[in-house]
């Protein structure tokens, strides 16, 4: 069980007082997701009454500083963050040895990831293969790495030693499984060709195929959680099902103001990217742990990197090369989706404003709104935006009991901030 | 003689016709086709009928069909934003509209049928002796809330199958057949208003409480996409042309395709309310063996019915043609197949049909029908006899009237 320090740990963190740039909405995400995880992970962002976030009103002082820091950080590539972040977050409970990289420490949980995801999907013949196709051991397998340090931080914080439980090695294959069959619908919907370098299967094999091939992954998936026998962790991770679906719809519409749009987007981003992580990395915790302050952290860890990881590769499709991250750049823009840097960029360039409403589908649009965002301070902003959140992720997963897991996550957020694919 | 085509549609009647579940699918459909018009002459155009009186009998039965679930589902803008960004489908050929009009028209869908016979097994195992959880006065109509749930569900499952059925392969479209725009965008519409029902279905198991029952649906999903991609790959004419199924392969996956999930339902519906391992055998195989005698039921139809004038349509995996091509041999069918082609090598379905008419494939079919309804009616005589027995019954019975 969680001792008493970790409590006061908590109290001391919560008093930490943020007084960044990004504040008022700031303020906003996390506040409202919190509420929203007090009902089992059911997000009420429309309903959240306190956003007042006007981008005009921030005083331009504190925001030039926010995007000097930003720049120079972009710039030198640091491998640190914030300096606020590691004086405010790790003071009291910093071990002392460097912090493992987190592929190496979750290495030896997810040796047969994929041999055994491919078991799962029992079925005969050509679908077989559909459903393979993806789960061929060159995937980062991100999700299920953060799931099995998450895990294992956490047994260690419930003083629970030795291996990992079969339902926790169970969630991490889950997590990819969802993942993936939510990549092969997007992908028909999206009508893309190239995923990971390869041929996407509805490029393959046809449309009608690839979605009964993600129906059926999301089939097994739905198998392999039943099968932990946790009616819980069913509910928390069905959960995820639904966000991903909600999240994909939202990006159909465009909202009018500035105000709307940037909750909606981070919203979206919540369901379709953070969802699955946090609510994963909550599932962990609750067959370990019967404390829901602690399923608490588990949650706003993985949903806090899950938005910054997001965020992350919003920047990425502005600002990588288009065989870094094999697929398209301004991949985004072309499926008329705005995203953070054309947000932020808008600001600066209010044209924007009618492109992000036709949803750049005028001759042209796609390039210009490009330019706008390069002139603008569109992708620091955002790159800004995903270290806050990367701070929230590391000022949570330090309330935990030490441990190299532990640390490794914390060094997995940097990373994912740094990452240029 | 029992029409199925024309008759079934009138299984949404009177106070079934009322259900939430009814409004949504009904108010999406006129969404969708832009106007409840045709949905409203739909139910004027009844007639006394043998199958019309069992189900309306059977919906008495089980009261109030659903729960509000669906509701819930018709009330989220996601439904709304779909129904709107598929007006714009009205007068293009993507196969979403028909669907959505085929939960109203179309005979095979059977709307409902499916969350019926769930209730109606429910109602007729009675309530449970085993679990304390479980109180006779939660009971509504004799069936607990958690099964009305799970025909919901099942209803839900089914439905976005239809849905996803219905998407297109882009690279099969040619422009003739309009604009490859039109295509994509439906594409689109089809992948998410499906995901959003299996999604809805998925949050809505978990909420039964009960892990079994999890993983006992999970199962009939992914016993239904391997039925229908086997159905994509048979119903393809070239692969009919050359090789074909046999009937033994045809039942295994008219069964994953037509019956898994209301097989499996019906098991669920028993592990609900904590009936024996028994109850359960017998519920799956009433649902089984309904579903494909339902199935045989509707593949006859076509050779059955005197259809004068009409241009005969049926499939060449349909179950009297299976029987046909195996009682004949490879040999001859292929010899047939060739006769049967037109100038413009495409198939002349009227000859086919007289040719398998010609021969022992009709009646052997029909026979397999009365097979699996009887198996339908041994299965259900365990239960206690009952109001929702005898519907069950009578269900089982109207299937292999053909």
């Amino acid at each position: 069980m969680a001792g008493p320090w970790w409590r006061q740990c908590r109290r001391w963190s919560t008093n930490v007082t943020s007084t960044g740039l990004f504040e008022t909405l700031w303020q906003y995400s996390v506040r409202s997701v919190s509420v929203s995880a007090s009902s089992l992970g059911r997000t009420s962002w429309s309903s959240w009454p306190g956003n007042e976030w006007r981008p005009s009103a921030l005083p331009t002082q504190k925001k030039l500083h926010t995007v000097n820091l930003t720049s120079s950080i972009t710039r030198h590539r640091s491998r640190l963050l914030d300096p606020t972040l590691q004086s405010c977050c790790c003071r009291t409970i910093h071990s002392d040895a460097k912090p493992k990289d987190p592929f190496t420490l979750a290495q030896k949980d997810l040796k047969s990831l994929y041999d055994d995801i491919r078991k799962e999907l029992f079925v005969s013949k050509e679908l077989k293969h559909l459903c393979d196709y993806y789960f061929d051991g060159k995937g980062k397998a991100i999700r299920p790495m953060i799931v099995v340090l998450m895990a294992r931080a956490l047994n260690i914080h419930s003083n629970r030693s030795g291996d990992l439980l079969p339902g926790q090695r169970a969630i991490a294959m889950i997590s990819e499984m969802i993942h993936t069959a939510s990549l092969v619908h997007d992908d028909v919907i999206d009508g893309s060709d190239k995923r990971r370098g390869k041929r996407t299967i509805n490029e393959i094999w046809g449309e009608r195929k690839a979605i009964l091939a993600g129906d059926f992954i999301l089939s097994a998936a739905s198998m392999a959680l039943a099968r932990i026998g946790n009616i819980t962790v069913v509910k928390v991770l069905s959960q995820v099902i639904e966000d991903l679906v909600r999240g994909e719809f939202m990006q159909l519409g465009s909202k009018e103001t500035e105000n709307e749009r940037f909750k909606h987007y981070l919203e979206k981003t919540f369901k379709k990217t953070a969802s699955l992580i946090a609510n994963s990395c909550k599932a962990v915790s609750i067959l370990v742990n019967s404390d829901p302050e602690v399923h608490e952290i588990a949650f706003q860890y993985g949903k806090n990197v899950g938005i910054a990881f997001q965020l992350v590769d919003d920047v990425l499709d502005f600002t990588s090369g288009a065989s870094q991250l094999g697929k398209p750049c301004a991949a985004d823009l072309k499926l008329g989706l705005a995203t953070g840097p054309v947000l932020f960029a808008c600001q600066q360039f209010p044209e924007l404003h009618a492109m992000i409403m036709r949803r750049f589908t005028s001759k042209g649009d796609v390039d210009q709104a490009w330019q706008y965002v390069l002139q603008s301070d569109g992708v620091q902003q955002t790159t800004y935006l995903a270290q806050r959140y990367c701070q929230e992720a590391i000022r949570q997963i330090s309330m935990l009991r030490p441990s190299a897991e532990r640390d490794a996550l914390i060094r997995l957020t940097e990373m994912v901030l740094t990452r240029d694919k | 003689m029992l029409l199925t085509t024309t008759l079934l549609p009138r299984v949404i009647t009177c106070n079934w016709a009322q259900t939430p579940f009814f409004t949504f699918i009904s108010s999406f459909i006129s969404l969708f086709t832009g106007g409840g018009q045709r949905t409203l002459s739909l139910f004027s155009s009844s007639g006394p009928s043998n199958w019309n009186k069992v189900v309306s009998d059977a919906e008495k039965i089980v009261g109030y069909p659903t729960s509000f679930m669906s509701l819930r589902c018709l009330l989220s803008d996601e439904l709304s934003n779909v129904a709107m960004h598929v007006r714009k489908l009205v007068g293009t050929q993507h196969p979403l509209l028909n669907t959505a009009r085929g939960f109203v028209y179309d005979s095979k869908n059977n709307l409902q049928m499916r969350g019926l016979i769930v209730l109606l097994l429910s109602k007729a195992a009675g309530p449970s002796h085993a679990s304390s959880d479980l109180l006779p006065q939660d009971m509504v109509s004799g069936i607990y809330p958690s099964q009305r749930n799970l025909a919901e569900i099942t209803e839900l499952i089914h439905t976005a199958f239809l849905v996803h059925r219905g998407i297109v392969n882009l690279k099969e479209w040619t422009v003739s057949d309009g604009p490859l725009k039109d295509m994509q965008f439906g594409n689109k519409m089809a992948v998410l208003s499906g995901d959003f029902l299996l999604a809805n279905a998925c949050t809505g198991l978990a909420q039964l409480d009960n892990t079994k029952v999890v993983e006992l649906i999970s199962s009939a999903i992914g016993d239904v996409v391997q039925g229908l991609y086997y159905e994509n790959h048979n119903n393809n004419e070239e692969y009919s042309l050359t090789s074909g199924i046999d009937v033994a392969t045809w039942e295994e996956q008219a069964f994953l395709s037509h019956g898994a999930l209301l097989a499996k339902s019906c098991q669920a519906a028993m592990e609900l309310a904590k009936h024996d391992k028994e109850s359960q055998r017998l519920a799956y195989k009433y649902g089984k063996h309904l579903s494909l005698g339902h199935k045989l039921n509707s593949d006859l139809q076509p050779f059955v019915k005197s259809s004068v004038g009409e241009p005969a349509s049926f499939c060449l995996s349909a179950a009297p043609v299976v029987f046909h091509r195996q009682i004949v041999g490879t040999e001859r069918w292929l010899q047939l197949l060739q006769q049967a082609k037109t100038q413009r090598n495409q198939l002349d379905y009227s000859k086919l049909l007289a040719a398998v008419k010609s021969e022992k494939g009709v009646s052997s079919a029909v026979d397999l029908c009365c097979y699996h309804g009887n198996k339908a009616l041994e299965a259900i005589q365990a239960f206690p006899s009952s109001e929702a027995r005898s519907a069950l019954e009578n269900i089982a019975s109207a299937i292999t009237k053909i």
